[in-house]
């Protein structure tokens, strides 16, 4: 057991790395790419290109290798996006800035919502994550909390208002 | 929905972010820099969304890539298969028509077990010359035997042993043949045999045992489940000794000088593979024989 606990050929042991890394791994792919699908592919990639090689990367070493990994598939998205674009130009006018899936925001300001969220008062907090984590509908949590839809309502519209002024005028 | 009720309930922030609201009824109720705050708070909300997702699906997808993968590896690759196939079928042909008939020698000594074409089994006794004709196998399992060889028949097509004394036809047995000159013996341990010499047919059972010896065609019974020498030792039961003599030079590498006594002489008995001394001993003790060393590998026989 003992000489299973840093061999990345373990599943279990690759499965702790998973946990380990990936929410941060996924944040650094996603201020690269800026779009969640090729987030996800790259994230992807790098946990079963680790899974390939786990028994040449050295466990020690295993985080700069998932972010080189992942720097290395961002870059040769970038490449082939390049070669795409050229192929194209004439074609489509690029119009992606009124797509509302493509994201322009940056680090510092995602910094300041993670904060702005994290300072919510606990019951716009609970009601917040519950309908962005958990997914869950006003209806929903209102029947999971006992309350009233209204009153779930009411706390969102709150919880936006306090992070509004959190983040103060762009 | 009316403006006013929006306006008193105090939630059309979170009816906008659930998409009940549009982008132009907001802007009719916050001003335009709260609007652009809003804008943004969204893509920071969605991004939120992104990153903060559990990760359960991302690593259930990344194991059944896994898997996947290495169900992958496990299927054969069959662009390999038909190369190889194709190595195999040529090298059998190039073989096959190569050496159509094969043959197979032992020298003093030897013993030697071959696998035929159709999984037979022959163990070829020392001193002894086995071949056939490969290409013509499937039709006819012939095979021309000149010394001992017991065989293990599989089932199936006719088998058949040429001799110069006889043939032997089984249809999937064990039997073990002796042809020397002048000395033929078969002996069936599983199925039926039939022997041919001199235009006379023997059916032989399990246990049954024929023989020409001096022209003369006999049958005898015996116990053994396989013949002796395959286990080291080769048995005789009334033989003539010129035959045991042969056989002696078989085994080992000597020649033996019988002139002085007499070849005829009946034997029984058997004699072990493993030791010339006590060979010598147990055969021609028995009989009054005395054997001297004359020179190296010669033995000179001389009546007592």
């Amino acid at each position: 057991m003992i000489k299973n606990l840093k061999n990345l050929c373990h599943k279990k042991v690759f499965e702790h790395v998973f946990e380990t890394y990936a929410k941060d791994l996924k944040r650094f792919i996603f201020f690269k790419t800026k779009d969640a699908d090729q987030t996800e592919d790259i994230l992807q990639d790098c946990f079963v290109k680790l899974w390939d090689n786990c028994s040449n990367v050295d466990y020690d070493k295993v985080k700069p290798y998932l972010y080189k990994m992942a720097n290395n598939l961002f870059l040769n998205i970038v490449k082939h996006n390049a070669v795409k674009q050229k192929h194209k130009h004439n074609l489509v006018k690029d119009s992606t800035n009124e797509s509302p899936e493509y994201l322009m925001i940056e680090q510092e300001f995602y910094d300041k919502i993670q904060r702005a969220i994290a300072n919510l008062p606990e019951k716009q907090r609970e009601v917040f994550l519950l309908n962005r984590i958990e997914k869950k509908t006003y209806k929903e949590i209102a029947e999971t909390l006992n309350l009233s839809v209204k009153a779930v309502e009411k706390r969102m519209h709150l919880a936006l208002k306090t992070m509004r002024e959190h983040i103060g005028n762009i | 929905m009316k403006q006013n009720e929006i306006h008193n309930n105090e939630s059309y922030l979170a009816q906008w972010l659930a998409g009940d609201l549009t982008d132009d009824q907001l802007k009719t109720l916050v001003s335009e820099t709260d609007f652009i705050a809003y804008k943004k708070l969204q893509q920071g909300i969605a991004t939120f969304d992104v990153l903060e997702a559990p990760l359960n699906n991302t690593l259930n997808q990344i194991n059944k890539t896994i898997d996947t993968k290495r169900n992958q590896k496990k299927k054969p690759n069959y662009w390999t298969i038909a190369i190889a196939a194709s190595i195999v079928l040529f090298l059998g042909l190039y073989t096959f028509f190569d050496s159509n008939n094969f043959t197979s020698q032992t020298g003093i000594g030897q013993q030697e077990t071959l696998a035929l074409l159709d999984g037979s089994e022959v163990q070829l006794n020392a001193k002894s010359t086995l071949s056939y004709d490969a290409s013509n196998w499937e039709d006819a399992r012939t095979l021309s035997l000149n010394g001992e060889a017991y065989f293990k028949v599989t089932k199936g097509q006719t088998f058949t042993v040429n001799t110069n004394n006889g043939s032997v036809t089984v249809l999937g047995t064990q039997f073990n043949v002796i042809s020397h000159d002048n000395y033929f013996e078969v002996t069936c341990y599983e199925g039926k045999v039939r022997v041919t010499s001199n235009s006379k047919e023997h059916i032989l059972t399990p246990g049954k045992s024929v023989r020409l010896v001096n022209g003369n065609l006999e049958t005898m019974t015996l116990e053994d489940n396989s013949p002796t020498w395959i286990h080291g030792e080769s048995t005789f039961k009334s033989v003539p000794l010129k035959h045991v003599i042969e056989a002696l030079e078989a085994q080992y590498n000597i020649n033996i000088d019988a002139s002085n006594i007499d070849k005829e002489t009946i034997f029984t008995g058997t004699f072990t593979h493993d030791s010339l001394q006590l060979a010598l001993r147990t055969t021609f003790d028995p009989l009054k024989i005395k054997y001297t060393n004359e020179k190296e590998r010669i033995i000179k026989l001389s009546a007592n």
